[in-house]
């Protein structure tokens, strides 16, 4: 908003300074570019304004400014050239918004500097996230400044402008549509269900399909046969005292893990030894960190699963038809009657649920059970929802439609069909066939790189939106910085073919919520905005009643069709692809995975036995050994016409005779973050083994590959079971009867100091409390951690080396027989020891502590010896051996410059390491230092709370508490005085300020 | 030269039980003995010295090449990682600074105790241990990735920042321990070269008459000269003497000062000054064995040296090997868990070759120099002497990188895989050892004529008892 310099008449000086020689010579083109340098409007003043006119200008311009800054609903976004009030540079601003994928969304919270979107974390008022984010949501701000991303309209191959696609769109889009087909992702967002339905209307004849490679059609499926109508099954893990998970990762990937977990989490946190917890059983073919979070889990086939949930039924006095022996051996039948008695002693009090990847009829049976022990209005509520075909079926529409001729255009909105649709549809052959295949988004894919028109779509930070989740918990999605490039969002693109009135993405938005909105509009729009979410707005609670007949005859029919003989595979999503849409995300793919941590790539996991079934028993030594790589043998899998080589990984605790296969990896055609990670398994994935595919051929192949892994194998040598003073684990019981049984795994040592300490009496000491007990090792932390303070990634050739980089290690350890293990996680970052060992061998006093007891890294100067890092008895702190942040991944050597746009990601508030230097959690000093500022500002204490360090922030379960230790009031304090509180490394004196709640297990008593 | 105070040479009796021999074998006169060292500066090189030139300038330029390399991109070129943040650097660091006790202990400690034997080959071996600190120094400034930040700070100066060094890390006693080392160890070697460095000044011509006498500083072998020229010896070898032992307990500190299971040890300080002074000796032995065949020195440079050498060698490896003993019945006797893993983890984790291959090369290949006729066999000894200074480099390895790697919490373990940089640095620091060394036997007096004609006369007159 700069005024125009031409329309300030003043007296002309008598030498006339210039600037070009276009200038001087007044042309008219020179004059019209003048004119279109400054924004639009600012340039509609009248010529000859006033001094008066221009101190009006002004004087609006700065009001303007401010309202831009209180997040005034006008469209444009302008870069800040001049500062605005209130908008104190170096401060950020957070806006919140909501972060859509695979048909749910979950309400994010956006931090900006100056503009430039830096860190997402939940949004504390959408009922879904509660302030959490997952993985996703979080490394989703890398997909707006990924280099990779589309960034440009294209149409055969060549460039072409917005308003060149427009101009074409009445010939593209004519007639009733009736060759005229959409595909799109599975649409979590009413503005563009509502667009949806009218261009449906506009084009009658045509179809759109939406599709998800991972669907939940099943869940709906078997509701509906439950209940003979569509019905939304919504868990509340909260009301249920004993949770039976069926191949259902309800605390790792789930469309709500978020709210899974916190609710998970309330029922888990012993307070004192009166607490009683929840009791999860889970059963499940590979280990899922639900299934390490369980009390008992149980190994078996995803095949299985129907005859285990038969077999509760029939305990349950249900005729459901149950196998004759129950699936899993001798333990799972012994597990099976405590569950059942559990059950029955806990009606209305607690669930049984099953997971996306198994059939209908384990929903149903599900939902059944729930009824027989009155779960149903309880832990189970029931919503409205809508009839709809699979998104298998929709899609198998649209490839007949394509194959048969009838498609003349296809728009497909995001996704990537020609990568992961089913592999007997051959989408890509069936593709082709349409004549104009017009693809809308922002990964450059293998579908975009089919297509004939590319359209580039804004990122869901650059574009106006709204989502809803399966309650109808709905939220507003709001730009937080102009399109980087020129995209535009789904809901711009159908406007536009649709010819709508209103096409900016703000005025759809806001035609589709102005119904929703009473009293003052504006003021209550303003306020939704603000928040992030709307208020009231929900799907109908529904009451039904499960058709016990049509359940148990569903669930005889797919017991007699289901073949559980021989090698089963089971498709499930990638905690770093999810289903490929991640794939070039740098941080999603370096978070190692949560149970076999691997990074950059994924594995075929079996059990020991089905490796030794296969003649890969040589590949034992995987469990032995502490390499950072490790060769894995290749298998073969034949399935069908697919046929995949992948590396084979023996993964403790999967059930015998299954395959477990992650998608999302091995993509042809991705940015440069995602060339070469992984093998793709689509090519086995069939319309009608979508999740767990029977009938497979697999055999050992020649060649091995290796893998990079950010912890060893070797957790489970008998070294290692003598160290249970690390993670400390004892039964709810055990700690009922002694509730210093944490605290006696080890021996208490005395507190013998050579030397004097140092006092900490400064009236702010900051320390930290872990609750493993809620704590299931999700990643979150990680990869929030990795947001807020810069931290780089360093890619499969570096981690391979043993030098990835996130400040907050992930430790997984196992414990039992490596076919039947358990699992614990354990976060691991800088303790912050009070007499911290690393600080008296740095020869340059680069790290020293604070007076409030940080352990504190002075950046500019360490030399880099890394003696801190041999002196570290919990090795938490990282290296850059590489200029990591300026060089491209996996390529560090001389050149290779990172491309800049991912710089514009940074905290600003956060040095950016060069190499040879060291760095390793700092509590978020940063955030600390913006508190005490603030305080002092206001001339008061820091309030209990008030510092949240961005770990802590983004816990789903809530597992961290940070504060003032020196406060025995405040919430860490507490948190320390409990009996479960231990400091890993206790003997070494060094007295971390980090300390660990110990992990208490809740076996059934008959159980133990 | 011309020591007064001693004349009966008790000491040289007391080691010379078994073998017979004089210190200077065929009797030669004084010119004889110029002759024949300065002969070796004097005379055209050799081609073989030219070509081994060659081998070892190649080899420095490959370190040199290594380093730009390093320096250009970053640490990461080599092979370490988190947990093992030091693996092949500080090895080689420890390693060469061991290699150079050899020197100190025959200059200083041999020469305060009048062991007349050190005189064929003291020259030689103070040269090693200049040659060997300039080798180790190498490491700690380039191994944090960005030398010109380690020279900057690790030096104590007054600065605008108001920052100074941390005194309590041993890193920071490092640079004070081998810096000192370093010019101590250079002072003693040019003080003792003064008068060698004046012959073949009188006896050259042209250039290198100017340059020779030049570095000479005037020496004109007047008594007054001589008597200040001992007194200066004897007050640097005074010096020395602590530095022998001081260097590498410092050193020891390293990892003695730590918490880290395998490094927190007393017993360090002792351990690792004998052996030091135990891969010195092997080293500067298989130089010699080389050197002396090579220039034609064996009558300087007899059996009865190697023979003495062989002994101390001996002893270190003993100690070595006691030492190895007691670490290991001290992690058994305490019965720390970390502790006692740590020790096990050696014999029996991943790296069980390198530790078992330092047992080898340090307790039991010097087993067979008990025997007079192993120890004056030329071929065995060196043989000997290279697995000493294998084992000896295993013996830092076994330490640094083993206990690194597999530590307190198991979540952290890694393994270490050296790159190709790691080895190529390593070797290429030998060939700047190799490089000096080469131009150190071309242009300097490799044996201290002075001395040797001292030591002559002493056997000439045991000679004459016999």
């Amino acid at each position: 908003m700069i005024v125009p310099i031409q329309s300030i008449k003043k007296p002309q000086p008598a030498q006339q300074y210039w600037r070009s020689a276009s200038q001087i010579a007044n042309t008219a083109k020179f004059q019209d570019w003048m004119h279109r340098e400054f924004p639009e409007g600012a340039s509609e003043l009248p010529e000859g304004s006033t001094r008066r006119n221009l101190l009006k200008f002004m004087g609006a311009t700065l009001a303007l400014a401010g309202l831009t800054a209180c997040r005034r609903p006008e469209e444009k976004i302008v870069p800040l050239v001049k500062g605005a009030e209130h908008l104190v540079p170096g401060k950020p601003v957070y806006y919140n918004s909501v972060f859509t994928m695979a048909g749910s969304s979950a309400g994010v919270m956006v931090e900006t500097h100056d503009g430039r979107p830096t860190k997402i974390e939940g949004n504390p008022n959408h009922p879904h996230s509660l302030g959490a984010a997952s993985t996703y949501a979080q490394a989703s701000i890398l997909g707006l400044y990924d280099p990779d991303r589309i960034a440009q309209h294209k149409k055969d191959g060549n460039a072409i402008q917005w308003d060149d696609f427009a101009k074409e769109v009445p010939f593209l889009f004519a007639g009733d549509g009736a060759k005229l087909r959409f595909l799109s992702q599975r649409i979590a967002s009413p503005s563009y269900a509502r667009l949806k339905g009218e261009t449906l209307k506009k084009f009658p004849a045509a179809k759109w399909a939406e599709y998800e490679p991972l669907s939940g059609d099943t869940a709906k499926e078997g509701a509906r046969i439950a209940f003979g109508r569509p019905v939304a099954a919504n868990y509340n893990f909260e009301a249920a005292d004993v949770v039976v998970a069926l191949d259902f990762d309800f605390l790792g990937m789930d469309a709500s893990t978020l709210l899974n977990a916190r609710q998970w989490a309330s029922r888990r946190r012993v307070r004192d030894h009166h607490d009683h917890m929840n009791r999860v059983y889970v059963a499940e073919s590979q280990f899922s960190v639900t299934g390490g979070a369980a009390d008992h889990r149980l190994r078996m086939k995803a095949g299985d699963i129907l005859a285990f949930t038969q077999a509760i039924a029939s305990k349950l006095g249900l005729e459901a038809g149950a196998p004759a022996s129950v699936p899993g051996g001798e333990k799972a039948s012994k597990v099976l009657d405590v569950l059942v008695k559990d059950l029955q002693a806990h009606r209305g009090k607690s669930l049984v649920a099953a997971g996306p990847r198994q059939p209908a009829a384990v929903h149903a049976l599900a939902l059944l059970i729930n009824q027989t022990l009155g779960n149903i209005g309880a832990s189970v509520q029931l919503l409205n929802a809508t009839e709809s075909t699979t998104e298998v079926e929709q899609l198998k529409q649209l490839v007949a439609d394509l194959n048969g001729g009838s498609v003349e255009t296809l728009v497909v909105f995001g996704g990537n069909p020609v990568f992961d649709a089913p592999a007997d549809f051959d989408f890509a052959t069936a593709y082709g066939k349409a004549k104009t295949r017009i693809y809308h988004g922002e990964d450059d894919n293998e579908t975009a790189a089919v297509s004939t028109i590319i359209l580039q779509a804004a990122h869901y930070l650059e574009a106006w939106g709204d989502g809803v989740n399966y309650d109808g918990a709905a939220a507003i999605q709001q730009p937080m910085i102009s399109p980087l490039f020129d995209g535009k969002s789904q809901i711009e693109v159908l406007a536009t073919i649709i010819g709508a009135e209103k096409k900016r993405g703000y005025e759809i938005i806001q035609e589709t919520w102005d119904s929703a909105l009473s009293g003052d509009k504006a003021k209550a729009w303003r306020k939704v905005i603000h928040d992030g979410v709307i208020a009231g707005v929900s799907s109908a609670t529904v009451s039904a009643t499960v058709n016990q007949g049509a359940v148990l005859e569903a669930a005889k029919a797919q017991a007699a069709v289901k073949s559980s003989d021989g090698i089963e595979l089971v498709f499930v999503p990638s905690s770093h692809c999810y289903d490929g849409r991640f794939n070039n995300n740098a941080w999603l793919q370096e978070a190692p995975d949560p149970i076999t941590k691997l990074t950059w790539d994924n594995a075929a996991l079996l059990s020991l036995a089905t490796a030794k079934k296969l003649g890969l028993a040589d590949d034992v030594y995987q469990l032995e050994t502490e390499a950072p790589s490790f060769s894995s043998q290749f298998i073969s899998i034949k399935l069908g016409s697919g046929e995949v080589k992948i590396p084979a990984l023996i993964q403790p605790g999967h059930a015998d005779d299954s395959i477990t296969l992650t998608l999302g990896f091995g993509r042809q055609k991705t940015g440069q973050v995602g060339e070469g990670t992984g093998f793709n398994v689509y090519p086995l994935r069939n319309s009608a083994g979508m999740s767990i595919a029977a009938g497979a051929t697999v055999a050992k192949t020649a060649g091995t590959y290796e893998l990079a892994s950010t912890q060893d194998h070797g957790s489970l040598t008998d070294v290692l079971r003598t160290r249970t003073e690390i993670v400390r684990e004892v039964t709810l019981d055990d700690f009922h009867k002694d509730h210093h049984a944490i605290q006696h795994i080890a021996h208490e040592h005395p507190e013998f100091q050579l030397y004097e300490t140092p006092a900490y009496d400064s009236p702010y000491q900051w320390g930290m409390t872990v609750d493993l007990n809620t704590c299931f090792g999700c990643n979150a932390c990680l990869v929030a951690c990795q947001s807020e303070n810069n931290i780089a990634t360093v890619g499969k050739s570096q981690v391979l080396m043993g030098r990835e980089m996130h400040w907050v290690r992930m430790d997984r350890y196992y414990t039992g027989s490596v076919e039947d293990a358990q699992m614990v996680a354990q976060p691991m970052a800088c303790q912050h020891c009070e007499t911290a060992p690393c600080e008296n061998v740095c020869p340059v006093a680069a790290t020293v502590h604070g007076p409030d007891g940080l352990n504190e890294m002075a950046y500019n100067r360490c030399v880099g010896t890394r003696y801190c890092s041999n002196n570290c008895p919990y090795k938490v702190r990282r290296f850059n051996f590489f200029d990591y942040h300026n060089k491209r991944y996996d390529w560090f050597t001389l050149g290779n410059k990172a491309p800049e746009i991912a710089s514009l990601q940074y905290n600003p508030d956060v040095t950016v390491r060069m190499r040879g230097i060291m760095e390793k959690c700092t509590y978020c000093v940063q955030r600390i230092a913006h508190v005490r500022i603030q305080a002092k500002t206001e001339n008061r204490p820091i309030r209990d709370g008030e510092i949240q360090t961005a770990c802590q922030q983004t816990c789903p379960a809530q597992a961290i508490e940070f504060g003032n230790v020196a406060d025995p009031e405040s919430r860490v304090s507490k948190a320390k005085k409990l009996d479960t509180n231990y400091a890993v490394l206790q003997e070494l004196n060094v007295r971390p300020r980090t300390t660990y709640l110990g992990r208490l297990r809740n076996p059934h008593p008959e159980l133990v | 030269m011309a020591d007064v105070a001693i004349k009966p040479n008790t000491q040289i009796d007391l080691l010379n039980a078994t073998i017979d021999q004089p210190l200077v074998t065929g009797v030669p006169s004084y010119h004889e003995i110029t002759e024949s060292v300065a002969r070796i500066v004097e005379d055209k090189p050799t081609k073989l010295w030219f070509g081994m030139l060659a081998v070892t300038v190649s080899l420095l330029g490959m370190l040199l090449v290594m380093l730009a390399y390093l320096t250009a991109t970053g640490i990461g070129v080599w092979g370490n990682n988190i947990p093992v943040a030091w693996a092949w650097d500080i090895t080689n660091f420890v390693w060469w600074i061991g290699i150079g006790h050899a020197g100190t202990l025959i200059s200083a400690i041999l020469f305060l105790l009048r062991q007349r034997w050190r005189t064929g080959i003291n020259r030689a071996a103070e040269a090693m241990t200049l040659f060997a600190v300039a080798c180790a120094a190498i490491y700690p400034v380039f191994h944090t990735g960005r030398p010109w930040r380690a020279l900057y700070w690790l030096f104590p100066y007054p600065n605008t920042m108001q920052m100074w060094l941390n005194f309590r890390s041993p890193l920071e006693w490092d640079v004070f321990a081998v810096s000192t080392y370093g010019t101590v160890s250079l002072l003693f070697w040019y003080v003792g070269l003064l008068p060698d460095l004046a012959t073949i000044r009188d006896r050259a011509t042209g250039l290198r008459r100017t340059l020779y006498g030049f570095f000479s500083l005037g020496w004109r072998g007047s008594a007054h000269h001589w008597k200040h020229y001992e007194l200066a010896y004897m007050v640097l070898a005074g010096l020395s003497t602590p530095l022998v032992l001081s260097v590498h307990s410092i050193v020891s500190f390293d990892f003695a000062v730590s918490v880290l299971p395998g490094w927190h040890t007393t017993i360090f300080p002792p351990y690792f000054v004998a052996g030091a002074v135990f891969s010195g000796f092997g080293m500067v032995l298989t130089l010699l064995i080389i050197t002396r065949k090579a220039l034609k020195v064996e009558h300087l440079i007899t059996l009865k040296h190697i023979d003495y050498m062989c002994k101390v060698m001996l002893a270190t490896s003993m100690i070595v090997g006691y030492a190895y003993a007691t670490e290991y019945f001290i992690a058994w006797y305490g019965g720390v868990n970390g502790e006692q893993f740590a020790f096990y983890n050696r014999l029996f984790g991943p790296y069980w070759w390198a530790t078992w291959s330092m047992i080898f090369c340090n307790v039991v290949a010097p087993l067979p120099l008990w025997w007079t006729a192993v120890r004056t066999n030329i071929t065995a000894v060196f043989i000997i002497t290279i697995f000493v200074n294998i084992g000896m480099w295993f013996e830092r390895f076994v330490i640094i990188a083993i206990s690194l790697h597999r530590d307190f919490l198991p979540s952290s373990w890694e393994y270490f895989q050296p790159t190709y940089v790691d080895i190529l640095t390593y070797i290429g620091s030998m060939g700047l050892f190799l490089t000096l060394y080469l131009l150190f036997i071309k242009f300097l007096p490799m044996i201290a004529i002075a001395e040797v004609k001292g030591a002559i006369a002493q056997d000439i007159e045991q000679g004459a008892h016999h």
